[in-house]
Parts: structure tokens; sequence; C-alpha cells
């Protein structure tokens, strides 16, 4: 027994040795700088990750500290000083007594990783439709592996997205924070309900007058009066006065109206012979599946009959504009329909 | 000059506009543009179709209900599977035998033509025994099936079933993270494993359509099935009585192609659930109505889109292979040929997982395309100088079993790593051009490799403990 396997171990080893000694002689440079890029790579993601924790601390307003910062990367003391150096050499960061702050260059960079972040966040949610708890870890590793011509190419593909999944918004190509797409209540017009979306917080005296007006986000209000003198709102019952400088910091967006039309159902509770019309296509279904099933023609006020369903009575293929496609369950669901009275099936 | 640079000034002005608008859109203006349009082409239709009264009968309806139908579906479309391959196995037989008769006659021809010059017979034991060989068995085995396979599918397709195949078939690769229409991709891979591959375009969604490129090796192709029939029909076959051992042959091709539907499957969701989890996926599946086919763009897309392009490939990669096998056989060290040595260095590892060194070495010159596996073997096996499938003095069966320890353990690893090793150089360059990424071809080249030792070793392992092999 002893014997064939010693044989084995030796066809193996001289096999790997024969393979190796190839490879190296055909990829012999490619490989060794490919090792070179992955040291590299390495260092960029540390760097990378030490900039984002600096920029996220002084947002919140407790600068980061050596400490925070070898927690956060999880680097030994030795480590994380070797990093801080490296940084500060490079002209990324300053540190003084009250912790790490990011120099410009170092911020812009930062703002750049948190760009790439966002955008893949899109990217994972919309086109790889990944549920929403678990693209912030797969964003976090897609994040460094990027220049930054490919973000940009990733920003145009999904169509210059603002915000992330979570609602955050996505910096612009030049570092900026895109406009919040909100009216202030001086250029609200009187009398139309709006929803208070963004309070701006500098500077900090004008806040404290909105602060004390006990305004916070997602409230509605109404404009009663608006002059050049002042404004008059009513919001939850309360009817108070601001001054215009004041209301040039509050920003609202339109509320919808109410619907009055009866609740849209799924496009799964459609059965097999039924039509119904389209109301449209609900808000989570986003990227390539939204712009495919619009393009087939599944717009709202089309008809759409459930022609016929599949083995186990998925997927099941539908009439549209004259063509018959076939969606899943899990597509038809974000289709929303005008109610089937039940019991109607109608051969239209 | 100037006129160039201000073109451009004036381009990076209205790049520099349109990025400073884009803010203004609404976050669904695209989904405004598409319904404008929709109405906008409802109205002319409105205004200027009349709507004949819809017929009572619809017979396109009538024939989707059939197609799809929950009893008749899937038999039918059984049914209409096998006779595709009924008609490729039963109607390539005659022109294949001919195919390669002629071809021999004229590898005969040139020889006898060389040596009549009195060029050394190495040259001509390379060029004609060697290269020509080799590139003859490829056509011969290869062209006759594909030249029958292809119209036939294209037919289906151009009539408008193969999207209800894909419909019928969603169930299952839904639960694999894939597309139905990967059972058509897999269909055409039964023809040849690249055109399976570039069929794979007909699935628009990147991740869906990724995997089915790299799981489309698990179906056995036209230079594999002969492999599979021959050990059928000796070691299976053979243990039944006469009246059976047809079907017996036929219902073993049968399992190893479920197997590979199995791996196909499993991969599938294995790799949906892990490399390929950030992949772009969108299921959409149109059901185009039936038409006639158009029988010269039927013949024009099989024959020159699909039959004469992966016949073009082998050939390309079969030349070289056949120069090294018969290097192989024709040189000698110590008096033996080169390929039994190699085959010796082989042999521990094959024993390993249930086969031998020369199947290995067998499978490695094979590695440009498969149709030469059995032919290669035979050649080291019997000590021959050319590749063969005549077997001198003795039948095949007491050649394998009797000279050369082949056992029952043998015969099935060895379907086994056929329907699972690593798919052949064309694939492999295929895969690399549907894709463009190194990435995903070795991936492709390698996993099914890693899968197939894995599995020849695991079931050499059992048969040993249980006394088999």
């Amino acid at each position: 027994m002893l014997a064939p396997v010693a044989q084995l171990g030796s066809t193996l080893v001289t096999l790997a040795i024969v393979i190796a000694s190839a490879l190296a002689l055909v990829f012999g440079g490619r490989v060794a700088r490919w090792w070179g890029g992955m040291r590299e790579a390495g260092r960029r993601v540390l760097a990378e990750d030490a900039l984002k924790h600096i920029h996220n601390a002084g947002l919140r307003g407790n600068p980061a500290t050596p400490d925070s910062l070898a927690g956060a990367l999880g680097l030994s003391p030795h480590r994380t000083v070797n990093l801080i150096a490296r940084l500060e050499a490079g002209g990324w960061l300053k540190s003084s007594a009250e912790g790490l702050s990011l120099t410009s260059e170092g911020s812009q960079w930062a703002v750049q990783v948190i760009r790439a972040h966002r955008l893949w966040e899109r990217y994972l949610v919309d086109e790889a439709r990944m549920p929403l708890e678990r693209v912030h870890a797969e964003a976090e590793r897609r994040e460094h592996h990027r220049t930054a011509d490919a973000v940009d190419a990733l920003e145009a593909s999904l169509g210059f997205p603002r915000i992330d999944p979570h609602g955050d918004p996505i910096p612009t190509a030049r570092g900026e924070l895109a406009e919040l797409r909100a009216l202030a209540i001086t250029e609200w017009p009187e009398k139309t309900p709006g929803r208070i979306v963004h309070l701006e917080d500098e500077p900090p005296a004008i806040f404290a007058r909105i602060a004390a007006a006990r305004l916070v986000p997602g409230q509605t209000l109404v404009v009663e009066e608006s002059t050049p003198e002042r404004l008059v709102i009513s919001v939850e019952g309360r009817t108070l006065v601001l001054p215009p400088i004041a209301g040039a910091n509050v920003f609202v967006t339109p509320v919808e109206a109410p619907e009055r039309r009866a609740l849209p159902t799924p496009l799964t509770t459609l059965g097999v012979g039924q039509s119904a019309k389209v109301r449209g296509l609900d808000e989570s279904l986003r990227g390539y599946t939204r712009r495919r099933l619009l393009d087939l023609g599944l717009t709202p006020g089309a008809v759409i009959k459930a022609e016929m369903a599949g083995i186990f009575a998925d997927p099941v293929a539908y009439r549209v504009r004259g063509s018959l496609i076939a969606l899943r369950r899990e597509q038809a669901r974000h289709v929303l329909i005008d109610p089937v009275a039940h019991g109607k099936a109608s051969d239209g | 000059m100037t006129d160039g640079r201000s073109n451009q000034a004036a381009a990076q002005l209205v790049l520099a506009r349109a990025d400073a608008l884009r803010g203004n859109l609404a976050d669904d203006f695209r989904d405004d543009l598409v319904e404008a349009t929709y109405d906008e082409a409802q109205a002319i239709a409105e205004r200027a179709v009349r709507q004949v009264r819809a017929p009572r009968w619809n017979l396109d309806l009538a024939v989707d209900r059939l197609v799809t139908s929950r009893i008749f579906g899937l038999p039918l479309m059984l049914v209409l599977l096998a006779a595709v391959f009924w008609l490729t196995v039963a109607g390539a037989n005659y022109p294949s035998a001919l195919l390669m008769k002629v071809l021999f006659a004229v590898e005969a021809w040139g020889s006898a033509l060389f040596e009549s010059w009195s060029i050394p017979w190495w040259i001509t034991g390379f060029i004609w025994h060697g290269v020509f060989r080799a590139v003859a068995w490829v056509v011969g085995v290869m062209l006759p099936p594909m030249a029958i396979f292809f119209p036939c599918f294209t037919i289906l397709e151009d009539l408008g079933y193969l999207p209800r195949v894909a419909f019928n078939m969603d169930w299952l690769f839904r639960k694999a993270g894939a597309h139905g229409k990967q059972s058509l991709t897999m269909s055409m891979g039964f023809g040849c494993n690249a055109a399976g591959i570039i069929a794979c375009r007909v699935i628009d969604s990147p991740r869906e359509r990724l995997i089915a490129i790299l799981t489309n090796n698990f179906v056995p192709c036209n230079g594999r099935f002969p492999t599979l029939i021959l050990l059928a029909s000796i070691f299976v076959a053979a243990r039944f009585s006469p009246g059976l051992a047809s079907f017996a042959a036929a219902g073993t091709v049968v399992g190893v192609v479920l197997i590979g539907v199995f791996f196909t499957l499993i991969v599938s969701a294995a790799l949906s659930r892990t490399v390929l989890k950030g992949e772009a996926s969108a299921f959409t599946l149109e059901l185009p109505p039936y038409r006639r086919p158009d029988i010269l763009r039927v013949l024009y897309t099989s024959l020159i889109d699909r039959t004469v392009f992966v016949l073009a490939r082998a050939v390309a990669v079969a030349a070289p292979a056949g120069a090294v096998i018969w290097i192989l056989g024709n040189v000698t060290a110590d008096g033996v040929p080169l390929a039994r040595h190699v085959a010796d260095f082989f042999d521990p590892l094959g024993r390993t997982i249930g086969l031998d060194g020369v199947i290995l070495l067998a499978y490695v010159i094979a590695i440009p395309a498969n149709e030469i596996v059995v032919p290669t073997m035979l050649m080291v096996y019997m000590g021959g100088k050319i590749m063969t499938e005549d077997v001198t003095g003795t039948s095949l069966e007491s050649l394998l079993v009797d000279d050369n320890g082949w056992t029952m353990l043998t015969a099935v690893n060895l379907m086994l790593f056929s329907l699972l090793h690593n798919p052949c150089a064309t694939t492999i360059l295929t895969m690399w051009k549907e894709t463009r990424s190194y990435r995903w071809t070795a991936l492709g080249a390698l996993l099914p490799l890693v899968i197939a030792f894995a599995v020849t070793f695991t079931v050499a392992e059992f048969a040993r403990l249980f006394g088999a092999g």
C-alpha cells in the first residue's frame, strides 16, 4: 500500500513543479507585478478606511484619535502609528492635541471613497437586486477597487442617482453633495402643504431660531402669508411667525395629494383569463428590471391580461400591447394594477 | 485646427450645461419618457389602425395552451428532444462512416505519394499520419451530426417553440438562481459546448448569462457522446440479455446526461450564491408569435454561423494535437514510445481516481478536441503509432479488460470523468470571447476539472471500500 502512495506523491510533486515552472516562464513578470499590485492595493484599502473613519468622526463632532482609528481598523498600536505617519507625510491628515483631522486633500479623497461606496450600494440594490441589509458589506469591499474614471462610468450607467438606497446623498465627481431638490419656504406658494425635508444648520444663530420654533424634518406645514417682512406658517395646529432669514433655511417638498382611487393591487392577484389596467411599477423596483418592464410596455394605463400559467403556476405569461411576455411571481409583485372584481373573467 | 479647438470648447460648454441641468430632472424622468412614447404610439395607432373583429378561435393561443399545459407540456418537450437526437444519431451514422473512409483514403493516398517521392518517413508520418489524421478524425466525427443537429434546432427556434421550452422549464432554473433560457443553451450544448456558450447571448441578464456559460460544459457534447455510448455498450449492455442490451445502453447514457443536468443545477445554484452574487440580474422572457421557418435562413444560420464556425475552430486546434500524438507514438526512448513513458508517469494519479495513466494521457492530449480521446487511448494500449479504432487480432472488450485491467469501476469513472472534466480548448476560447474576462474563463475551465477529480476519487474510494474495483 505504501509504495503506490509514495509514487502518487512523487507524481503530484513532479506535476506541480512542471506546471509551476511553465507558468513562471510564461507569466513570471505578470505574477511579480500582480503580487506588487496586491501589496499596493492592501495599503490603499488601509489608507482609505483610515481617511473615511477620520472624516466620519469629524462629521459627528468628536474628532478621531489614534486609539479610535486603531479600534476601527483593528490594527496594533505600532501599525497605527506607522499608518498615521505615512498619511501625514503624504499630506492627507494632520494630528494635533485634539486628535486627527483631514487636510483638504484628505477630505476630498475621503469624499471620493464615500461616493464610490454609495454608488456601489445603489448598483447592488438596483442592478444586482441584493437585499438592502447585505449591500453595505459588499460595497465596503468594492469601494476601494476602482479608478475615478470607472466610478464616473458606474455613476453614468446608473443614471446619476442622487441618493443611496439608505437615503444618504451621493457626492458628485467634484466632491459636491447633490443639491437637495427642495424649496425654501420663502419661495413656497401660499396655502400649499409641504413636507419639511431639510433644516440648514449653518449659521448656528439662525438654526437656534428654527429650533426654538420646534420645527423638525417630516412635519407638514402650510405657509399662510409670505411677505418680505415676515412669514406666517401653520404647522401641527400651531400658527407661528418666522423672519424670512430663518425661513430661507427651512426646506420643503410637495406632499403627494391623497390617493382618491381605490388602492392598487399587485399583478399577482390577476387570475388566468382576467385583465386589468396597469397603474404603474412600484418604487422598490429599480434598475435594469424596471427599464425592461417599461420598454415592454408596462406603462400606466396599459391593459394587461394573464394568458397562461407555467407548470408550477410560475412564471405567468401576460399579454400586453399585443405581445406575450412571461413574468416571474417575484417581478409581477412589483407591477401594480387596478383592483380586479372577483370572479369576473373577461375575455378581451 | 482652430475650428477643431472651438468645436471642442463648444462641446465642453454643452457638457457643462447638461451637468448643470441634470439636477433639475425628476428622479423618474425615464419613466415619463417611456410613458410619453407609448402614449404617443397608442394615439397614432388608434387613429390609423382599424381593428378587425377578433377571431373567435386563435390558433397561436390554442397551441400555446397545449405546449405549456401541465399534462402535455413536458412530455411533448421530451418527445421533440428525443426526436432531434434520434434524427442526429441515425442520420449521421452513414455519412460519418463514409466521410471517414474517404478522408482516410486521402491519407493513404497522400502518404503513398510522399513515399514515392522518397521524402523521409518521419515527414510523411508527421504530416499525414499525425496532423492530417487528427483533423480527419475530428471532421469525420463532428461534421455530420452537427450538420443535422443544428438545422433541426434552428427550425424549432424559428418556429417560436424554444421560448416556450424556456417558459416550461423556468421553475427548475429559478430555484438554481438561473434563467429558464438556460435549458436552451444546454440543449445546444449537446451539439457542441462552444455553440452552447455562444447561444448564451439570448440570456440578457448578465448574471444568469455567466451562470449558463460557466456550466454549459456539464452537458456532454457530440465529441463526448461516442465515448459514453462505447462504454455503455461494452460494460453495461453486455451484462443484459440481447433483447434488453440496447435499452440498457440507452438508459445508461440517459443516466449520465441526468447526472450532468444535476451538476449543472447544483453548480449554478452555488455560483449564483457565491462568486456571482454581485453581478447584475433581471428576468425577462418574451414569447414571440409562432412563425413559419424561413428555410434559407435556417440553413444559413445553422450551417454558416454554427457548424462551419465550430468546425473551423476545432480543426485549428486538432492539427497541433495530431502533431503531438504522432510524436508521442513514434519517438522512442529506451525502445519504448514516449506515450508509454508519459502514461506510466500519470499512472499512480490515474489509479487513485479509478482510471489509469493511459486514460489521463489521452485526456491531456485531447484538450483541443474530445473526439480523439478513444482513438488515442487505443493507440497507446496497442503500442501502435497512429490513432485507431480498429482493434486487430482481439475484441475491444478483451483488449481493455484482459490486457489492460479495466473493471466496471474504470468504465463508470471514465464516463463520469468524460462528463465532468475540463472543457475542450475550443470551448475555453469561446468562453473568453464571450466574457472577455480571464477570471471567468479560468473559473469555467478549472471548476469542472476539480469537480471531475473529486467525484471520480470519491466513487473510487467507495468502490474500494465495498470491495469492488
